[in-house]
C-alpha cells in the first residue's frame, strides 16, 4: 500500500505565514499575502472574501467540480455601472491546469486582488475595470493542486488530473504511484551502492550522481523515483496518480494518446477543461487570453504544432507587438513560439482558444529554474540578455549545483542522501531536492513574479480593442436624403476580430447599425480623394457588415446614404469581442 | 407528398395496444422505420426476447432523441458479466441518410435472435459473446426522410450559425414546386457557370472554357432567400454531420464537421459507450462507406517517419547532427546514454511524439492481410448471392469519419459496408470490341494480332493514361514483359474516372438508372416554377435519397447477403485457450514451468495499430504460486502482446521452486478476451 504523508509541518508553517505578513496591496478589508501558496481551501476562502468587499465588481461562482469533486472557481470582474460584462471586450485569465505547476493560481489571484484595490486610485486600474470584463479561473485543477502542496510528491507531478487510469494496462487503476519511504513530504529518489554502476559522485559535491566516464569506476546505481512495487508486478511506480495531461485535452490539433501522448479519449473529456471550455465558449467576447503554467521564464505563442501551419500573419503581428513589450516587464522571459523553440504540443488550451475561437492567447511560463535563476549561478544560466539563448536549457538545465539549495535556501529544500532498507533492493539511500525546491519560485520571490506577470496580463488587457466613433461627418443631399462619413477608431493593436476569425468566419462580423434613418446604400471610403466609395452590400438591412472588423491601431471608413425625417440619427458599431461604441448625430444642424 | 418505401423484406411487426407477442413474427409489409419507430422495434425485439435481448441507453441526439442499442447475448455456461464478455459492437446510419443501414442493423438483430437455438453458430455465438447492435446513430438527420418536405439531411440538430451572420439556422431548403422532395433550381446567369449537358439535356454540367464552352446557367438547391442576405440556403436547420465529427483527419474550421473532434452529443456517446465496453473487440458499420471494397484512407503523411532530423534545439545538446538524418531507435539509443531525463524511460515512441511525427495515415502492413482476406471473403459472399456491386464506385472512409476512428485510436479491426449502391449500367459490348475478359483469354500472338487502333480503343475505354499506347503496349507484351491476361488485371484495378474524357457526365450513370426504377419518382423533371428573386427558375434533379437506399424490391436480397456475412465476421474473433500446460523436474525442488496460450479464432488477439495506439490490451499472465514455491526465473506477472488467429501458440516458461507434488496456477486475461484459470503440477 502507499504511504503517503502528509506535509503537515510545512504546511502549518505556511499557514503562519499568511498571518503573519502585512498585505502588499491598499485596502483594508482583505488582506492576502503572495509569499503563500494557497491551497483549495484557502483559496476558495480568499474568493469569498474578496468577493464579500467588492461585491460591485466581483462575482465568483463554480463553474464544475473536479473529479474528487471540488469546485472550479470563476471570477468575473466587471463594472456594471460601465456596461454588462458580455458587451465588452473581455479578458481571460487560468493558472494551475498542470496540478504542479501551481504559481499560476497565485498570479491570477494578484490579477484579480490587484484591479479591485486599485480601482479608484490608479487611473490604469480604474479604466481596465470600467473598459473591459475580466474572467478568472484561478486553477483548473484543483484537486492535483491540493495533492501538491499538501502531500508528498515531486516537482514534477501530479501534472495531471487525477481521475485514475490504467496506465499499464494491468486492470488496476493508479495501483503502483511513487512512495515517499522516507517521510521527508517530498518523493526524491532512489541509489543503491554498486561497483558495477554507472553513476559516481560528482567531484565538485559528492552528493550530485554524475555519469561515469568510459573506463571509470562506477559506484551508485540510480533506482529512480521513491517507491516500492505497490502492486507485486514486479515493476515499481508504473502507475501512478492520473496519467493524463489537461492541457493535450483542448479541441484543437487534438491527437489521440498515441500520437500525444495524455491527451485523453477525446477533447474535453475531462470534467475540468469540459467545464472551463463550457466557460470560454460562452463568453464570445473574450478577446485575450493568459494560461500560466510554468517553468523556464517564456511568454509563449503557438501553433503547438507545425502541422497544420503557422499563424495568420497579421495576426503574427499582434503577438509579436504584445510579447514583446512582456519581455520589457519580465526581465529575462523570453517570446517563443512552442512548436519552433519548444517541442510539439498538439491539444493545447492556446491553440484552441486563438485557432477554434479567434482569441490572442499567450501561455507565460513562470519563472527560471531557481537555482540558475539566483545571481549566485548567473554563470551557469547560460549568459546575459545578449546572449542568444537556447531557451530548452531553462527547462532541462545544465550541471546542477546544490550551492543554492545550502546557502539561500538554508537546506529547506533538500533532503540529503539516507540510507533506507528496501523491500526489493536492499540497502539502498534516499535523497534529492524537494518538491518546493525547483520550479515553483522560492517564496520570498513569489510577489515579484505575481506582480510582473499580472502587470504583463493587465497590459495585454489594456491592449485589447478599444473602439469608438470618432468621426461623423453630415451632408444633407436633400429630399430627407443624408450622406453620413463615419470613421470607426480603434487605438490599441489588437484587432477588434483576428484575421484567423475574419477569414475563417468564426463569429459574426462587426457591424455598424444605423438607427433612426434607412440605410440605402453603404460602401467604405478607401480613398477620400479620388474614386471614394467601394460598396458593401447591405440587403436592404439598417446594418453595414464589416467583414475584417478594426485592424489594431486603424480605422475603418464608411460611407452611408440613409434617408431620414427625424432629427436624429443614431450609429452603433457593435462588435462581437471589440465591444460596442454608438454616436448619436444631429441631422438638422 | 411523402413516398413511402415499402420494404417487404420486414421481418418485426409494430405491436400496438398491448397485444400480446408471437416469437415467430409474422413477415409483414412497411415502410422505412422512423426514429421513433426504430426505439418501439428495439423494445418490441427485447419484450419477444426477454432472454437474449435488452435495450440500452446510449445517449441522446443534439435534439435530444434517444440514441438506441439492443444487447444480445444469451445466458451461457461461463458466468461472466454479459458487459464483459469478448463483444463486438455493429453501428449504423450515423450519417442520417442511410436509411438502408438501419433496416439492416434491425435485421441482423431479428436475425440474431430468431436463430438463437436453431442455428449452431449463432447459439454458440450468443453464449459465449455479447452483441450490441445500434441501429440508427443520426436520428436528428434520419427524421427529415419522414418529413412531409424530404431533403437528403445528415446534419445533426445542433443550431449552428454556418454563415457567421449572428443568426442560427435561419435559410434553409423551401419545396418550391410543391412535390415534397428538396431537388436542385437552375436559373439562367450571365455569371453562371453551369450549362445543359448537350448529351443529356436533363442533367447540368460545369462549362468548360478550354472547350470554347460559356456557362449560361446558375445552380442552387431548391430555396429562397429567407433571410434577404442574398445567398440561397446558406444556413439550414442543423448543424454537424455526426461522421466527419470523429478525431482521425478531422477537419478543423470546416462547420460541418464540428468545432472540434467528438463535440456532439452523437459522436461522444459513442466514443464513450466503446471506452466503457473496453470488451468490444470488433466493431461492424452500415454506412455509405464501404470500407471492405475500398480500403483508401485519408491524412497525410509525415516526411518519412522512419528516419528524422533532430531540431538544432535537440541536436546540440545530444551531440547529434541537425542537417542529418536518423532513425527513432538512433535517437533513443543516444537519449538512454546521456542519462538525462530524471527516469523517463525513453522508447521509440515518445521521441516520434516529441517530434511530432503525427498519426499513422494507412491500414499497419501486418494488418493488412487481414482487411485484405476478409475483402476476399465479401467478393466471394456477393459472388454466391448473385449479387453485382459496382465495385469501383465503393466509397472509402472519408475524413473524421467514425470508421477511421475505431481503427486508428480504437484500435479494433472495423469493417463498414453501404449494403447497396447504384449499379452501373449494364453495357452491351459489340462483338468486335476488345473487353478486359477477352483479353484475359489471348495469348501474346492474338493480342499483337489486334492492331493498333483496336488496342487504343481499349485503352481509352479503360481509362489509361495518355502515354500509355498500344505501340509501347505492343512492344512490351512481344518482349515477354506483361502477358495480355496481367495488363487486363492492371487496367481493371486502373481507377475509372468517369467524364475524364469529356464525354460522360459523372451523373450519366445516374440517371441511366433513375431512369429504370420503378414508379419513375428517381428524377424530376425540370419545371419552371415562381420564386420570389429568380426569375425564370427551373426545378427539377435527382430524388432525395435515391443515391444511397435501394428500390425496396432489391432491398432484401441485398440486406440478407450482408448480415449473414456480418454474423460469419462475428465468428471469427479471437479466442484465447490454454493449450497445455509443461512442467519439468530440474532436480533439487527446481522445475522448469511452461503455460501455452492459443488463440483458436480467426481475428489475431490485437491488431497491430491497436499495439500501436496503445488501446489493446496485452494478455496478463499472472502466476499464483503455492505455500513454500518460489520463483526462481521469470515475472510473476508476464504479457503477451499478441495471439495470431487460426490457432498460434505462444510459449510462457518460469522456473520454479516447490516441494514435489504442490500445485501452481495461472490466470490468463484481458478485458477482451475474458479470463482463464489452468494449473500445474511440480513433480
Amino acid at each position: 500500500m502507499k504511504t503517503q504523508r502528509i506535509g503537515a509541518a510545512s504546511a502549518a508553517i505556511l499557514a503562519l505565514t499568511v498571518l503573519a505578513f502585512a498585505p502588499a496591496l491598499r485596502g483594508a478589508e482583505v488582506t492576502l499575502s503572495f509569499d503563500h501558496f494557497y491551497d483549495h481551501a484557502e483559496l476558495t476562502r480568499s474568493l469569498q472574501a474578496l468577493q464579500k468587499a467588492y461585491p460591485q465588481f466581483m462575482s465568483v461562482s463554480s463553474i464544475g467540480k473536479s473529479v474528487q469533486g471540488r469546485d472550479i472557481w470563476a471570477v468575473t470582474l466587471n463594472n456594471p455601472k460601465t456596461g454588462p460584462a458580455e458587451r465588452k471586450p473581455g479578458y481571460y485569465i487560468d493558472g494551475n491546469i498542470h496540478g504542479n505547476e501551481i504559481q499560476g493560481t497565485e498570479v491570477a489571484l494578484y490579477a484579480v486582488t490587484y484591479l479591485l484595490k486599485n480601482y479608484g486610485h490608479t487611473e490604469f486600474a480604474t479604466r481596465l475595470l470600467d473598459e473591459r470584463a475580466f474572467y478568472v479561473i484561478p486553477t483548473m485543477n484543483p484537486d492535483s493542486r491540493d495533492f501538491f502542496i499538501n502531500r508528498a510528491t515531486d516537482s514534477n507531478s501530479p501534472r495531471s488530473g487525477l481521475r485514475p487510469m490504467d496506465e499499464d494496462r494491468d486492470g488496476l487503476l493508479d495501483e503502483d504511484d511513487a512512495d515517499d519511504l522516507d517521510g521527508d513530504g517530498s518523493i526524491t529518489f532512489m541509489r543503491r551502492k554498486d561497483p558495477n554502476g554507472p553513476m559516481k559522485a560528482s567531484p565538485s559535491d559528492p552528493r550530485l550522481m554524475v555519469p561515469v566516464k568510459p573506463g571509470e569506476k562506477g559506484e551508485y546505481t540510480l533506482l529512480g523515483q521513491e517507491g516500492i512495487d505497490n502492486d507485486g508486478d514486479g515493476l515499481i511506480n508504473e502507475d501512478g496518480l492520473g496519467g493524463y495531461d489537461m492541457n493535450r485535452n483542448f479541441g484543437w490539433n487534438w491527437q489521440p494518446d498515441y500520437v500525444q501522448r495524455g491527451s485523453g479519449e477525446f477533447p474535453f473529456c475531462f470534467n475540468e477543461t469540459k467545464a472551463v471550455a463550457d466557460f470560454i465558449l460562452s463568453r464570445p467576447n473574450i478577446a485575450g487570453v493568459q494560461s500560466f503554467h510554468n517553468f523556464g521564464g517564456m511568454i509563449l505563442r503557438g501553433p503547438g504544432a507545425k502541422n497544420l501551419g503557422e499563424y495568420n500573419p497579421l495576426d503574427r503581428q499582434v503577438y509579436d507587438f504584445i510579447a514583446k513589450k512582456g519581455e520589457r516587464i519580465l526581465p529575462g522571459y523570453r517570446y517563443v513560439t512552442v512548436y519552433k523553440d519548444m517541442y510539439t504540443v498538439y491539444g493545447g488550451t492556446i491553440d484552441f482558444t486563438y485557432q477554434a475561437l479567434g482569441i490572442f492567447t499567450f501561455s507565460n511560463e513562470l519563472d527560471m529554474n531557481p537555482a540558475a535563476a539566483d545571481p549566485l549561478d548567473k554563470k551557469k544560466q547560460g549568459g546575459g540578455e545578449e546572449e542568444d539563448e537556447n531557451v530548452m536549457s531553462r527547462v532541462f538545465g545544465g550541471e546542477q549545483s546544490l550551492e543554492y539549495y545550502d546557502l539561500v535556501l538554508m537546506g529547506a529544500e533538500y533532503t540529503d542522501w539516507k540510507p533506507y532498507k528496501h523491500p526489493l533492493y536492499g540497502d539502498i539511500e534516499i535523497g534529492g531536492i524537494k518538491k518546493f525546491g525547483a520550479r515553483v519560485p522560492p517564496l520570498f520571490r513569489l510577489a515579484e513574479t505575481c506582480h510582473r506577470n499580472a502587470a504583463f496580463c493587465l497590459y495585454h488587457a489594456d491592449q485589447l480593442p478599444r473602439l469608438s466613433i470618432s468621426e461623423a461627418k453630415v451632408s444633407a443631399l436633400g429630399d430627407d436624403l443624408f450622406q453620413v462619413d463615419v470613421t470607426v477608431a480603434n487605438s490599441r493593436v489588437t484587432p477588434s476580430m483576428s484575421a484567423q476569425a475574419a477569414q475563417k468566419k468564426l463569429y459574426r462580423a462587426d457591424r455598424l447599425t444605423v438607427q433612426g434613418g434607412d440605410l440605402l446604400v453603404a460602401g467604405t471610403i478607401t480613398d477620400k480623394f479620388q474614386t471614394p466609395v467601394q460598396k458593401i452590400e447591405t440587403h436592404g438591412k439598417d446594418f453595414v457588415p464589416v467583414d475584417n472588423g478594426v485592424s489594431g491601431f486603424g480605422r475603418v471608413e464608411l460611407r452611408l446614404l440613409v434617408k431620414a425625417k427625424a432629427d436624429k440619427l443614431t450609429l452603433v458599431f457593435d462588435s462581437v469581442k471589440g465591444g460596442v461604441c454608438s454616436k448619436v448625430l444631429d441631422l438638422k444642424k | 407528398m411523402t413516398r413511402r418505401i415499402v420494404l417487404v423484406f420486414a421481418v418485426a411487426v409494430l405491436v400496438v395496444g398491448g397485444v400480446a407477442a408471437e416469437k415467430e413474427a409474422a413477415p409483414a409489409a412497411f415502410s422505412y422505420h422512423n426514429p421513433s419507430q426504430v426505439a418501439s422495434a428495439l423494445k418490441e425485439m427485447a419484450g419477444r426476447y426477454p432472454l437474449l435481448a435488452e435495450v440500452v441507453p446510449l445517449g441522446k441526439s443534439a435534439s435530444k432523441s434517444d440514441l438506441a442499442l439492443i444487447r444480445i447475448a444469451a445466458p451461457g455456461k461461463d458466468k461472466t458479466k454479459i458487459d464483459f464478455r469478448p463483444a463486438v459492437l455493429v453501428t449504423a446510419n450515423l450519417e442520417g441518410l442511410h436509411l438502408i443501414g438501419t433496416e439492416a442493423a434491425l435485421a441482423l438483430a431479428e436475425k440474431l435472435l430468431s436463430s438463437y437455438g436453431t442455428d449452431k453458430s449463432v447459439t454458440a455465438l450468443l453464449e459465449t459473446r455479447t452483441v450490441y447492435i445500434a441501429p440508427l446513430l443520426n436520428p436528428d438527420a434520419a427524421l427529415a426522410y419522414f418529413s412531409p418536405v424530404r431533403q437528403e439531411r445528415s446534419l445533426n440538430g445542433r443550431p449552428v450559425d454556418d454563415d457567421a451572420d449572428g443568426a442560427f439556422d435561419e435559410d434553409g431548403f423551401d419545396d418550391l414546386n410543391g412535390d415534397g422532395l428538396i431537388t436542385r433550381m437552375r436559373v439562367k446567369d450571365p455569371e453562371g457557370k453551369w450549362i445543359v449537358d448537350p448529351q443529356e439535356p436533363r442533367l447540368m454540367r460545369e462549362a468548360d472554357p478550354l472547350k470554347g464552352e460559356k456557362g449560361l446557367y446558375a445552380v442552387y438547391t431548391e430555396g429562397i432567400d429567407n433571410d434577404g442576405d442574398g445567398q440561397y440556403n446558406e444556413d439550414p436547420p442543423g448543424g454537424i454531420e455526426p461522421n466527419r465529427n470523429f478525431p482521425h483527419d478531422f477537419e478543423y474550421n470546416t462547420k460541418p464537421a464540428g468545432l472540434w473532434p467528438v463535440s456532439e452529443d452523437e459522436s461522444r456517446s459513442l466514443a464513450r459507450f466503446l471506452y466503457d465496453h473496453p470488451a468490444i473487440g470488433l466493431v461492424l458499420n452500415f454506412s455509405t462507406e464501404n470500407t471492405l471494397l475500398n480500403m483508401q484512407q485519408t491524412g497525410q503523411a509525415k516526411a518519412g517517419s522512419d528516419k528524422v532530423k533532430v531540431p538544432k534545439m535537440y541536436a546540440g545538446f545530444m551531440g547529434l547532427d541537425p542537417d542529418q538524418e536518423y532513425t527513432l531507435k538512433e535517437i533513443v539509443d543516444v537519449l538512454k546514454s546521456l542519462g538525462v531525463g530524471g527516469g523517463v524511460d525513453f522508447t521509440e515512441d515518445l521521441v516520434a511524439q516529441f517530434l511530432g511525427l503525427g498519426p499513422a495515415v494507412a491500414i499497419d502492413r501486418q494488418d493488412q492481410p487481414l482487411f485484405d482476406a476478409v475483402q476476399k471473403d465479401y467478393k466471394d459472399a456477393l459472388k454466391a448471392a448473385k449479387l453485382e456491386y459496382p465495385e469501383k464506385r465503393a466509397k472509402g472512409v472519408g475524413r473524421g469519419s467514425l470508421t477511421a476512428f475505431i481503427y486508428f485510436q480504437y484500435g479494433v479491426p472495423v469493417f463498414s459496408t453501404d449494403v447497396w449502391a447504384v449499379p452501373e449500367p449494364k453495357k452491351e459490348a459489340p462483338q468486335d470490341v476488345l473487353t478486359s475478359d477477352k483479353l484475359k483469354a489471348m495469348s501474346p500472338d492474338e493480342f499483337i494480332g489486334l492492331g493498333e487502333e483496336k488496342i487504343d480503343a481499349f485503352l481509352k475505354e479503360a481509362g489509361a493514361p495518355p502515354n500509355f499506347k498500344a505501340a509501347m503496349v505492343i512492344n512490351m507484351v512481344k518482349s515477354g514483359q506483361v502477358t495480355p491476361a496481367k495488363m487486363a488485371e492492371m487496367m481493371d484495378k486502373m481507377p475509372k474516372k468517369p467524364g475524364a474524357d469529356g464525354e460522360a457526365n459523372p451523373e450519366d450513370y445516374l440517371i441511366k438508372y433513375a431512369d429504370g426504377v420503378p414508379g419513375g419518382k428517381a428524377f424530376v423533371p425540370w419545371a419552371p416554377v415562381k420564386h420570389p428573386t429568380l426569375a425564370g427558375t427551373e426545378v427539377g434533379g435527382f430524388a432525395p435519397y435515391f443515391r444511397v437506399n435501394p428500390p425496396p424490391a432489391e432491398a432484401k436480397a441485398w440486406v440478407e447477403a450482408h448480415i449473414d456475412f456480418y454474423i460469419k465476421l462475428m465468428a471469427k474473433m479471437p479466442e484465447l485457450k490454454v493449450g497445455e500446460t509443461k512442467v519439468k523436474a530440474i532436480g533439487s525442488g527446481l522445475y522448469e514451468v511452461s503455460l501455452f496460450l492459443t488463440n483458436t479464432g480467426w481475428f489475431p488477439t490485437s491488431t497491430a495499430q491497436g499495439r500501436r495506439s496503445r488501446q489493446a490490451w496485452p494478455i496478463r499472465v499472472a502466476l499464483n504460486l503455492g505455500e513454500r514455491q518460489t520463483l526462481v526465473t521469470g515475472r510473476r506477472v508476464e504479457t503477451l502482446p499478441v495471439i495470431n488467429g487460426s490457432g498460434e501458440v505462444k510459449k510462457l516458461t518460469w522456473t520454479v521452486r516447490g516441494p514435489n507434488g504442490s500445485r501452481l496456477g495461472f490466470t490468463c486475461s484481458s478485458p477482451r478476451l475474458g479470463s482463464l484459470d489452468a494449473s500445474a503440477t511440480l513433480n
